[in-house]
């Protein structure tokens, strides 16, 4: 379970960019957040895993993040995995060794240092590479796939962790509409079967109604909306984005 | 319609960059005291003393090919030297690894050693090492460490940060990060610019043979003082060469290892024409 | 479903050969430490390299052990007999000579590598015997030259190269044939260039740095009399008499500001030849093939002079002074200008160049027009760059008689001045220093 209460985040040069957000994710759901650019759906998201300065109290199954040291930080991070907008795989390495990164909080520092990886580790990052179907190019270098193969390994590598909560942020803005919909079909397979919490952050709206559950809409740094994906309506978006939806809203339509 | 008047600030900015160049030009020029009829004859005198050294005298080719040899070598320790302790050093001074007081003290050092060209600093070490490939060998290894260690933390620099978060997010130590997020899209690079401080460092040791440090330029400084043309031509065509192969394969090392990918060398397309395909 | 995919194999990791290349490389050092009888440690190194090959499975046979252990002792006999009572002036030869046998052990080794795995194809014969070959060339050429330069007899190089390399000729070859003939053949299997790139670095490494007679002890040791060795340069002797009985003036600053027009008139001169032959050099901008293939020669062969080597020769030719000096950083800079600035001039957009041309522009207009603008302010850089470089270049090439500062250094040097050495070193610094900072302010301003 998350929690957030009275969670804020006020960047160095004083940008208030989460203000007061109350919130609770039980575990196993499938969180979509939208919202304006700038609304503050990344920092949400990584006020998560400690990666911005928050304040109030946001606490991953009992864990506070806030004012955490840095061992209990990692230690809450073993536990989620995290998916980016760009990937952030290290182009030059293969996509086996990208995997193999979200093991590197459960081995022992020597192995890791010298690249000795040992078998059960291996085998968990060829079988998170299955999961997103890709284990065929587990010995390629990582910059010679396509862009929705290089988002399924940063899925994998997520996943090598064995995490209990993933999150995604933008995991599809950068690949076009037919592997966008590949990526989060993969992605909500492995909500159902493995129960692992994910939370989103996504741009489109069709493709938010289309995987999502629970929807929570951010503007200005507050939720303004909190609920079923199923009853959205048009107000709520209004209240959201500050405007009627348009075409560029949508995948299909910004794609046409 | 009125049309516009041409800016005037490029045809001052050409003729202050002008005045920048020609004036320093001719304050140089009128200072070294160079008499025209000098000048004018240059080109003959220089074009005879090539003539000179040729046909080329190999009657000692053997010795020259040792001090060529010793030059190699020099260079060679030199460059591991500097490689070596220029990458800690790197890693020290890159601003996205190491803190800012670390990083300015690790760069003041580094542009000092700079600041010394090699044989500056072989001429220090004589007096504590002797005369000797030894000096010269650390005075390359200490300059590379100056020049390798600033190169080292460019690339670092310019490393993307993006797989550093990614493990950062998966509870990767800073080590981890280092280890696993930057080092891997780093060492190519730096690997490389190894290999050209190698080729670098390969003129810089045959130069200072003249100080007597070992060498092939003890060689050539000798035979130019005796008035051995032909002999100094032997030394110079055979070193060109030595050099020359060095250079050539280096470089195609270089572009291999910035590339990266197994089998789009020409060394790795023969190794793989050797091997037969796997009948199945 | 996906995960029916078929997992892919791991690629031969070249990492999995080290084991085997240590072990052998282990047998062979305690054998050619323990026995100096030329067909004994010569079967030992066969049987090394048998040791490898076992490790890495890829022949466990009797026949191939007793095979390598007799090839091995041929060839060390054959070794030992050339190198034998020789003396130095032609050693080079000789030892290249000596090393005839490796070729055998080299193609042996290739042979089995083929008959065992019968995807090999038969080339590795010959290319296994010619790289061992050549590694033990290289290793008996640098103590080839150890020979030469310290005058030995090719025997005593063989029994007293102890000093040199730290330890016997022996181990030295032996070494060397097992590294690189275990390292060409899991070069193979492991399709990578790495193995024997890395082997062969190594080797060179432990040759060179014997050579060149590199003691960590004496760095130490030299560390621990610092004290001794500062009082030699401190304190810096900034004024002594210019000729004998006269009164000490500052004779540093005269040659110093020699040095700086020196680099000047380098540094522009050179910047401005290397602009036509950097656009010869260049693919998108060259005007006909041959005429980049020359120049591209050209700037590989000028490249490979060194700075102080121009100054020896046009010093030579010119007469001592500035003139050869300047002559010579108009080289040093029209090289590194030419090469730096080409290849900005290939990484250019093509585009432009083809409107001129299309337009039916001369060559010098398309340049001019289509290529010039692209790149003028990757050159103001590179310009400021080389009269960087120039300063220190031209610091040291008054060694030879080129003129400036650095006849100064060498004089004081020759009469053992530290303190004078000390004090123009200081000036040296401080003015490299000012220049870069000068420079970069520049930059900044420019670009
Ligand atoms: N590291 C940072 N330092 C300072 N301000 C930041 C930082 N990161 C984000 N911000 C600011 O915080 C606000 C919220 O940013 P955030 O990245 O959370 O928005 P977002 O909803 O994810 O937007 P987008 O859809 O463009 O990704 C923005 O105004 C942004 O400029
Ligand atoms: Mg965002």
């Amino acid at each position: 379970m998350i929690r957030f209460t009275n969670a804020s985040v006020v960047y160095p040069g004083g940008l208030k960019a989460l203000s007061g957000v109350d919130l609770t994710i039980e575990d196993g759901e499938f969180v979509v957040i939208v919202g304006l650019s700038g609304a503050g759906k990344s920092t949400l998201l990584r006020s998560v895993n400690g990666l911005v300065p928050v304040t109030g109290s946001v606490t991953v199954n009992g864990a506070e993040v806030v004012g955490a040291s840095k061992s209990e930080i990692r230690a809450i991070r073993t536990d989620i995995g995290m998916i980016f907008q760009t990937f952030n795989l290290v182009g030059r390495a293969t996509v086996m060794a990208n995997v193999l990164m979200g093991r590197l909080s459960m081995v022992p520092r020597w192995r890791s240092m010298l690249g000795l990886w040992p078998a059960e580790d291996r085998e968990l990052a060829l079988q998170a590479l299955e999961r997103v179907g890709i284990v065929e190019k587990a010995y390629v270098r990582a910059s010679d796939l396509s862009g929705g193969q290089q988002q399924r390994v940063g899925i994998a590598r997520a996943l090598a962790q064995d995490p209990k909560i993933i999150l995604a942020d933008e995991p599809v803005a950068s690949l076009d509409p037919v592997t966008s919909h590949m990526v989060m079909r993969d992605l909500q397979r492995i909500n159902r079967e493995l129960g692992i919490t994910t939370i989103i952050n996504l741009h489109f709206l069709d493709l938010a109604r289309a995987y999502g559950k629970r929807l929570i809409g951010l503007r200005d740094g507050q939720v303004v909306y909190d609920g079923d994906i199923a009853d959205v309506n048009d107000d709520d978006f209004r209240e959201i984005y500050g405007r009627a939806i348009t075409p560029d809203d949508l995948l299909e339509g910004a794609a046409t | 319609m009125n049309r516009p008047i041409a800016p005037t600030a490029p045809r001052v900015i050409r003729w202050v960059v002008t005045t920048a160049i020609v004036v320093p030009f001719v304050w140089a020029a009128l200072g070294l005291d160079v008499s025209l009829d000098r000048l004018v004859e240059a080109p003959g005198a220089i074009w005879s003393r090539v003539a000179s050294m040729f046909p080329p005298d190999w009657g000692d080719i053997s010795e020259i090919l040792g001090k060529v040899l010793e030059s190699v070598n020099v260079a060679w320790v030199g460059t591991i030297i500097g490689a070596t302790l220029s990458l800690p050093l790197g890693y020290l001074a890159a601003t996205n690894i190491s803190p800012r007081w670390v990083t300015g003290p690790v760069r003041g050092l580094l542009s000092a050693i700079r600041a010394f060209p090699e044989l500056v600093l072989a001429i220090m070490f004589i007096p504590a090492f002797g005369l000797g490939p030894f000096a010269a060998t650390l005075a390359i290894g200490l300059h590379s460490i100056g020049t390798l260690g600033k190169l080292t933390s460019e690339v670092l620099e310019g490393t993307d940060a993006g797989p550093v978060e990614a493990i950062a997010s998966a509870g990767g130590t800073k080590l981890q990060q280092l280890r696993f997020g930057v080092s891997p899209q780093a060492m190519p690079n730096i690997i490389a610019y190894w290999l050209y401080r190698f080729e670098i460092n390969i003129r810089a040791s045959a130069v200072l043979g003249v100080i007597g440090a070992g060498g092939v330029g003890d060689l050539l400084i000798g035979r130019l003082r005796f008035r051995e043309w032909e002999k100094a031509g032997a030394v110079l065509i055979i070193t060109v060469a030595v050099v020359l192969i060095i250079d050539f394969a280096s470089s195609a090392i270089r572009r291999r290892i910035i590339t990266g990918h197994s089998g789009t060398g020409r060394v790795s397309k023969a190794l793989s024409l050797l091997v037969r395909p796997r009948a199945t | 479903m996906t995960s029916l995919a078929q997992r892919p194999l791991a690629p031969t990791q070249s990492r999995q050969f080290t084991r085997p290349i240590l072990a052998a490389i282990g047998v062979a050092a305690v054998a050619s430490v323990a026995f100096s009888i030329p067909l004994l440690w010569g079967a030992l190194i066969g049987l090394a390299l048998f040791a490898g090959l076992a490790l890495a499975d890829i022949s466990r046979a009797t026949i191939d052990a007793i095979v390598l252990a007799s090839v091995g002792a041929a060839a060390a006999w054959w070794f030992d007999s050339v190198l034998d009572g020789r003396s130095a002036a032609i050693e080079l030869l000789i030892s290249l000579r000596a090393g005839l046998g490796w070729l055998v052990v080299g193609a042996t080794v290739g042979a089995i590598l083929v008959l065992r795995r019968p995807t090999v194809n038969p080339v590795a014969v010959p290319v296994t015997a010619v790289s061992a070959y050549l590694a033990t060339a290289l290793m008996s050429a640098s103590g080839a030259s150890v020979g030469v330069l310290a005058d030995l007899e090719a025997r005593q190089l063989r029994e007293g190269i102890l000093q040199v390399l730290g330890a016997p000729f022996h181990l030295v070859i032996g070494l060397s044939v097992v590294a690189v003939a275990l390292a060409i053949v899991f070069g193979y299997l492991a399709q990578s260039a790495a193995v024997p790139g890395v082997v062969g670095s190594a080797l060179f490494t432990l040759v060179a740095y014997n050579l060149v007679g590199f003691s960590v002890a004496e760095i130490v040791a030299e560390t621990s009399r610092v004290g001794d060795l500062a009082r030699e340069f401190w304190p810096p002797q900034w004024t002594w008499p210019k000729t004998i009985g006269s009164e000490p003036t500052n004779v540093i600053i005269e040659p110093m500001i020699e040095t700086l027009q020196i680099a000047v008139i380098g540094a522009t001169v050179g910047c401005l030849l290397a602009i036509p032959l950097a656009f010869f050099a260049s693919r998108p901008t060259t005007p006909t093939e041959p005429t980049y293939v020359a120049a591209r020669w050209i700037l590989s062969v000028l490249r490979t002079i060194p700075d102080l080597f121009w100054a020896a020769l046009f010093a030579s030719a010119v007469g001592f002074g500035a003139l050869a000096g300047a002559l010579a950083m108009i080289m040093f800079s029209l090289v590194i200008m030419a090469k730096l600035f080409s290849e900005t001039i290939d990484s250019i957009d093509a585009g432009p160049l083809e409107a001129a041309r299309t337009s039916g522009a001369r060559y010098t207009q398309v340049i001019q027009y289509g290529a010039f603008p692209q790149v003028l302010p990757t050159y103001v850089a590179y310009a400021l760059y080389i009269f960087e470089l120039n300063i220190r270049a031209s610091v040291v090439i008054g060694v030879v008689g080129a003129g400036g500062i650095g006849r100064l250094l060498d004089e004081q040097r020759t009469f053992f001045q530290w303190d004078r050495v000390m004090a123009i070193v200081i000036v040296i610094f401080a003015a490299v220093i000012v220049i870069e900072l000068f420079s970069i302010w520049v930059r900044r301003r420019l670009l």
